[in-house]
């Protein structure tokens, strides 16, 4: 911080909470531990304030964190999927093509895990063998979707059936039009039947996401 | 399932990597838009930005939105990263304005008006952290936002006067009138630890 040495009282107490953390400079680490090794007043405040320390660390993990974060990181990750998604020219226009190597691993899991649980012919995708690392995935060959139409990002849990996933789509007036994303997302478009009768992204996605057969719905914005 | 399967390729840290290891996965993203590296990155900090946004009275609602509003500038702008700060400051400083944006919306006071109710307190808990715990809840509620995070991140987060400084956008000379404030205020409500440092001066 500085090359004189202030030795004063009141420097070396501002300085005390980065003394009882350890991260003084350490420019200034000689004069204030000299200081406070001649004055009883800092020694007891640098004990107080480690106390303290120690009492803010033992009351601040939050319980929940840990069980919140994937479900956290899954949302944000379906956010910039759909903005790329939307935005195609945004991404080809950034410095270096995204290569994704790890997404794509995750896609094809994805792909794999998905198709096993809901069969191949299911939303009218066709299963292919991966070129060469013998991986099943999907292609795109979906509906094609209505432009603006309100669609939902949406996954289903390990243990939904066809029928059961059929029902709650066709219950909703929702048809795939794409996915797995790398999250395992389905992208899932509004019929415009249901639009017409009041249905929005924001209400299908909200009946959805109570369904213990879904573990992510989100509206996709436009 | 499939979302189970982005988190088992997601490698996990467990404790915060140093700066140069983060920076790497930083420019992964930049360069490459790794979603593993990114994943790590955010697992990396969502403990510690819950826990400081909580701090700071964000809605427990609002925590989620915030930290990924954080990172969502971090995957849209980490090409623009030069490294002038530690990485740690660069991404607590985003959550850190991020929050107070969330706080002005909700309107949320970032001071107790309501009085002190020291009843609240157990004194049946023999438990002196316990206790400690309960005390200093209170006298932290007590304190402007500013100051909460000033000891956030040097007790809890174990940031240097710099790097708090960086992180709150203020001068070195602000952070240690903050703390000073700070240390003044909690002595007169946590009894235990003012006793500590009271008894002596």
């Amino acid at each position: 911080m500085s090359s004189r040495i202030p030795d004063t009282h009141a420097e070396a107490w501002a300085l005390l909470p980065w003394l009882a953390n350890g991260r003084i400079q350490a420019s200034d680490r000689e004069w204030v531990e000299a200081h406070v090794a001649g004055c009883e007043e800092c020694r007891a405040e640098v004990a107080a304030q480690r106390k303290m320390a120690t009492a803010m660390n033992r009351s601040a993990t939050p319980e929940e964190a840990a069980t919140d974060e994937q479900r956290s990181f899954n949302r944000l990750w379906a956010r910039i999927e759909a903005s790329e998604s939307a935005s195609p020219a945004s991404v080809a226009a950034s410095e270096a093509r995204p290569t994704m190597r790890s997404s794509r691993t995750v896609r094809w899991l994805a792909a794999a895990v998905v198709i096993q649980g809901f069969g191949l012919a299911l939303f009218g995708f066709n299963a292919l063998r991966g070129p060469s690392e013998g991986i099943v995935t999907v292609t795109d060959d979906a509906p094609a979707s209505r432009p603006n139409a309100p669609t939902v990002s949406i996954a289903f849990a390990p243990g939904a059936s066809i029928g059961t996933v059929n029902t709650l789509l066709e219950h909703q007036g929702l048809s795939i039009v794409s996915g797995p994303g790398t999250a395992g997302n389905f992208t899932a478009e509004l019929s415009a039947d249901a639009v017409a009768s009041g249905a929005s992204a924001n209400s299908v996605a909200d009946v959805m996401a109570k369904d213990p057969n879904v573990t992510f719905a989100q509206p996709i914005q436009h | 399932m499939a979302l189970k399967s982005v988190e088992s390729q997601a490698p996990r840290a467990p404790v915060p990597g140093p700066d140069a290891s983060e920076r790497e996965l930083l420019e992964r993203v930049a360069k490459g838009r790794d979603q593993a590296a990114f994943r790590t990155l955010y697992g990396n900090y969502y403990q510690r930005l819950s826990r400081l946004l909580a701090r700071m009275s964000v809605r427990r609602e609002d925590i989620e939105e915030v930290i990924n509003d954080t990172f969502w500038v971090i995957w849209t702008k980490a090409g623009e990263f030069r490294g002038a700060s530690q990485l740690s400051t660069w991404i607590i400083g985003i959550a850190y304005r991020r929050a107070l944006n969330a706080l002005r919306r909700a309107k949320i006071r970032p001071v107790s008006d309501e009085p002190f109710d020291e009843d609240s307190i157990s004194v049946a808990s023999t438990d002196e952290a316990e206790t400690d715990g309960q005390w200093l809840s209170l006298g932290l509620s007590r304190l402007p936002v500013e100051q909460r995070m000033a000891l956030e991140l040097t007790y809890t987060l174990g940031h240097s006067c710099e790097e708090v400084a960086a992180i709150l956008d203020c001068p070195v000379n602000t952070v240690k009138t903050r703390l000073f404030r700070a240390r003044e205020t909690l002595k007169q409500v946590l009894p235990s630890l003012a006793g500590m440092a009271g008894e002596n001066s």
